[in-house]
Formats: structure tokens, C-alpha cells, sequence
């Protein structure tokens, strides 16, 4: 049985206070590869007197990180809020329309073709575009953040949403059932595992989306705050801004995966490995 | 006394590709009766399921026509139970749920017809795992639960389309008497399909024998043998005959 197992067991017999106790169990090798890498760096930094204008120590890193932490913070809100508005409303309206487009003859061969071609233009490359057309403001990098979340999230829904056994599409129609009810008892749960992989796709472009429209035209935000500290060659506090993005990236990605095992428990993915 | 149930009149199937058409199914007629354990019986690629799915409604034929209960097959049918080669049973309902799938989707009164799920499942051993989902179970126990399935909502006519071909011997010598069992305290009509001389003797009341592609119906056996056909029937000479003569059939083909 793999350590997962055992430990989903334990907790099963022993509740909340041996959690913690088994949380830690889990968690100490991957806590202890992340303080032997700042280890690491921190001695080569200071082994091979590397300028700090280049590679700062990451004690260096933190203790700016310390002093700067309100304006940081200021930054971090503003990013996350381009970040989760954008990301969310790309859910929002792309899961509805890979369905629509999924079931429509007529919507696959124009819209489909048409969001194919669009999600082929790297859309980050929209990103200078979508300044010129609505501003330096909040919008034009939330709606860059949509656009590069939007497009996984459809393409891959109406794969989920098109994809069916033969064998599972013949019992539907055994049963007679109409299509709504198909719908909502087989097609739906069968594409969930597709549909999750272009939810977690858009989380890792999400941050990229920020960060770059930040950097094209912005006068707040995480992206903003790295270019005006590498001007400076305050290499501490653009490391500070980065540690903080990753931070926003891997909640993002933490909430959809939180989604994941609430609505389908039943996926491989999810099972506890005997 | 036979009642007919099932007319095929000159059926046959042509798919048409980039590659040119190939025959599956040449001419054929066949009547099978109500109550009756039928099996079609061939080598791989003979187009046995595609006899089966064009009797579901679910292809259509090339030429001729099916009737079931005197009404023509145009459209998928609704009054059966089809038991697929692959399972389709779903990983994100647990046994009991995949059983009522079938009711749901027919919009049955789910409180009735779960009596009769449980009853059902009970009845091949599987009382003990109502909650539990598809892919913590044997391969054998999810093809009961296939079974059931097809079973619960009460149709007259099940199909089934190799159902056990993907399980290992012991299993699948486990599953025929529970197949045998089902038929026997239903007295509904079964299609079977298979490629297993010996499963077709033990199970049916009359084996078809398909020839190879095209597939036609070169000849039938009506098996004669006592039920349930339990150890003693199956190492009895009548048993042994029956396989003998219809493997012989096959080794004209050329198929074994």
C-alpha cells in the first residue's frame, strides 16, 4: 500500500488530531526538498561571492521581502484581481459554450473552426492590442488574462462534451431517453475529466497572462512591480514579486484541483492506489 | 408450440468506405421465438454483433428488414436490454446506481423499481456491494452488474453482444450459470453472441452457426439437453456431440 493509503486509513481511525500529525508524515520530503534548495542557494551564493545585483541570497531576498511587504501585498491584490476575474469569467462563459458548440452541427463547423484558428494566434500576442483598446486600466489585463484562459477551457470542453463510447451512446439510446436527461445523467459526468484539464491548462496560463499585460501597459500589478525593480537592479524585491506570483499561480491551481476531487471523486486520478 | 418473435427477411449489411465497401452481413432470414435462448455463433469479424446491433435498431440494414412483435425495426429500440462486449458501466455511480441508471433515463418511478435493482443484484451475489463503484470490483462482478441492468426495467428481449469474452475461464463458467439462472426464472427472450462453441451448447435452445465474412446463416443446431445445465450435462456424450459437430462445421471454414 502506498503511503497515501495508509495514511487516508489513519485518518479514517484516528480523526482530526492525528491529521496534523499524518499531514506533516506526508509532507515533511517534499518541505525538506524545498529548504535543502534554499540551502543550496544560499551557500553557492555566498561560496562563490555572486553580486547581489545579479543573484541575491534568498535571506536577502526575504529580509526585503520583510520591509516591503505593505507595497508587495498592494501589488499581489492587484494581480490577483485581474487574475481570478478573468480566469472566472473564462469558465463561466466557455464551459456554456463548449456544450453549445459540442451539440450544434452547424455551431462546430463555423464557431468551432473559427476558435481553433483564434486559440492557434498565440494569444499573448494580443496582449499589446488589447491596451491600445481598453487602456492601462484593471480591464485590458483582465481581459487578457480571459483570453489566454478562455480558449484551453473551450477546446477542450467540447472535446469532453463530444467524446462518447459508442457502447455508452447505444445504451442511451436503448433507453429511449431524451437528450437533456442524456445529458445531465451521462454525457456531462463523462466529460468532467476533459473539461478539468483545460480548467487546470487556464491556471498555469492565468499568472502568464497577468503578468506579461502588466509588463505591456500597467502601472500596478506584480508584473509592473518586477520591471520597476530589474530597473533599479533590485533583483531582491523582482525575486520577492516573483515568489509572491507563484504563490497566486499555485492557489489558482489548488482551487480548481479542490473542484476536481469534490465533483469527481471516482477518477482514477482520485483513487487511493492500493 | 413456438411463437414467433423476431423476423429477419433478407437482412443484410454493406459498409461503404475510402476503401471500398466491405459485405458484414450477406442475405440472411432467421426467426427466433419468444422465450427462446438463441445464440449466434462465429469467428471473429463474421459479423455476428452487427446482426445483433441492426436487430437493436441501431444500424441500419442494407437491404431487407427486421420485425419485432410484427412491427418493423426503423429506430432504436426502446422495449430491450443490450449487454455490450466492452462494459459500460460508470466509474461515478456505485453498482446500485448503475443499475438504476437504466430506470432513470427511462424516467421509471425509481422507489418501485429500486426493489427490484436490489432483488436483482442479490440474485447473482451482489447484495454486499450495492455502494461500492465499478472499478473496485472483479471483472465478473461488474459484468453481473451488466446483467442487471439490462434486466431491471422488464423488457421482453436482451441482447448480448459477447459478454463475456473478456473474462478469464473460471469467471466465465461462474457467469453462465448465472446467465442461465436469469433466463430461467425470467422467461424473457435472449440474443446471445459469441465465438465459443461450448458456450453456445451450454447456454442455448438453438445455436446459429454464421459463416464467415460475409456472414450467413449456414446452419442451425436446436440442443437438445436437460436444464439446468449443470456439471453432469456438460461431461455427458449428448454435450460432447453437439461441440464436436459444430467444431467440425468451423474446421470446413477453415476458421479452426
Amino acid at each position: 500500500m502506498a503511503s497515501g493509503a495508509v495514511a487516508n486509513h489513519l485518518m479514517k481511525k484516528h480523526g482530526i488530531a492525528a491529521k496534523v500529525g499524518i499531514w506533516i508524515g506526508e509532507a515533511y520530503l517534499p518541505l525538506l526538498t524545498g529548504v535543502f534548495f534554499f540551502v543550496l542557494w544560499e551557500a553557492l551564493i555566498r561560496l562563490l561571492n555572486v553580486p547581489r545585483y545579479i543573484l541575491p541570497a534568498p535571506s536577502a531576498v526575504f529580509l526585503e521581502f520583510a520591509q516591503h511587504s505593505r507595497l508587495i501585498w498592494y501589488h499581489t491584490l492587484v494581480t490577483a484581481n485581474e487574475t481570478f476575474v478573468g480566469y472566472a469569467i473564462a469558465v463561466v462563459l466557455g464551459i456554456p459554450i463548449s456544450i453549445f458548440v459540442a451539440f450544434s452541427e452547424t455551431l462546430q463547423r463555423t464557431f468551432y473552426a473559427a476558435a481553433v484558428t483564434l486559440g492557434m494566434v498565440p494569444t499573448i500576442a494580443f496582449a499589446p492590442l488589447f491596451v491600445v483598446w481598453f487602456g492601462f486600466s484593471f480591464a485590458s489585463k483582465m481581459l487578457v488574462v480571459f483570453w489566454v484562459c478562455f480558449f484551453p477551457i473551450l477546446i477542450n470542453g467540447i472535446f469532453g462534451f463530444l467524446s462518447l463510447s459508442d457502447e455508452l451512446r447505444h445504451f442511451s439510446l436503448s433507453t429511449g431517453a431524451d437528450r437533456v436527461t442524456t445529458f445531465w445523467k451521462i454525457r456531462l459526468p463523462a466529460a468532467l475529466p476533459q473539461v478539468f484539464v483545460g480548467l487546470k491548462g487556464a491556471a498555469i496560463n492565468a499568472t502568464v497572462g497577468a503578468t506579461i499585460a502588466e509588463w505591456i501597459g500597467g502601472n500596478a500589478g506584480l508584473g509592473y512591480y518586477i520591471q520597476v525593480a530589474t530597473g533599479d537592479f533590485n533583483m531582491r524585491l523582482a525575486l520577492a514579486a516573483i515568489i509572491m506570483l507563484t504563490a497566486l499561480g499555485l492557489l489558482l491551481y489548488f482551487l480548481v484541483i479542490l473542484a476536481e476531487m469534490k465533483l469527481m471523486p471516482w477518477h482514477e486520478s482520485q483513487r487511493e492506489r492500493g | 408450440m413456438t411463437d414467433e418473435f423476431i423476423r429477419l427477411a433478407g437482412v443484410s449489411k454493406r459498409y461503404e468506405s475510402k476503401k471500398g465497401s466491405v459485405d458484414a452481413v450477406a442475405p440472411v432470414d432467421l426467426c427466433i421465438n419468444r422465450g427462446e435462448f438463441i445464440s449466434l455463433l462465429g469467428p471473429s469479424g463474421c459479423g455476428k454483433s452487427t446482426m445483433l446491433m441492426m436487430i437493436a435498431g441501431l444500424l441500419d440494414c442494407t437491404e431487407g428488414s427486421i420485425h419485432i412483435d410484427g412491427e418493423r425495426v426503423v429506430k432504436p429500440q426502446t422495449n430491450i436490454g443490450i449487454v455490450f462486449q466492452n462494459l459500460v458501466l460508470v466509474d461515478w455511480r456505485d453498482i446500485l446506481g448503475n443499475v438504476m441508471l437504466q430506470v432513470e433515463m427511462r424516467k421509471l418511478n425509481v422507489k418501485d423499481f429500486e426493489a427490484r435493482a436490489r432483488e436483482l443484484l442479490a440474485s447473482v451475489g451482489l447484495d454486499g456491494f450495492l455502494r461500492h463503484h465499478p472499478y473496485e470490483l472483479s471483472g465478473g462482478m461488474q459484468q453481473r452488474t451488466a446483467f442487471c441492468r439490462a434486466l431491471v426495467h422488464d423488457p421482453p428481449l436482451v441482447l448480448m453482444d459477447e459478454p463475456l469474452g473478456a473474462l478469464d475461464a473460471m469467471t466465465r463458467e461462474q457467469l453462465r450459470k448465472d446467465l442461465e439462472k436469469l433466463w430461467m426464472d425470467t422467461g424473457k427472450t435472449f440474443v446471445f453472441v459469441t465465438h465459443d462453441i461450448s458456450e453456445a451448447v451450454q447456454l442455448s435452445d438453438r445455436v446459429i452457426i454464421i459463416s464467415p465474412r460475409p456472414g450467413k446463416i449456414d446452419a442451425e443446431i436446436i440442443v437438445d439437453l436437460p436444464r439446468p445445465r449443470d456439471f453432469d450435462v456438460m461431461q455427458s456424450d449428448e454435450f460432447h456431440r453437439y461441440v464436436k459437430d459444430i467444431s467440425s462445421i468451423f474446421m470446413g471454414y477453415g476458421v479452426i
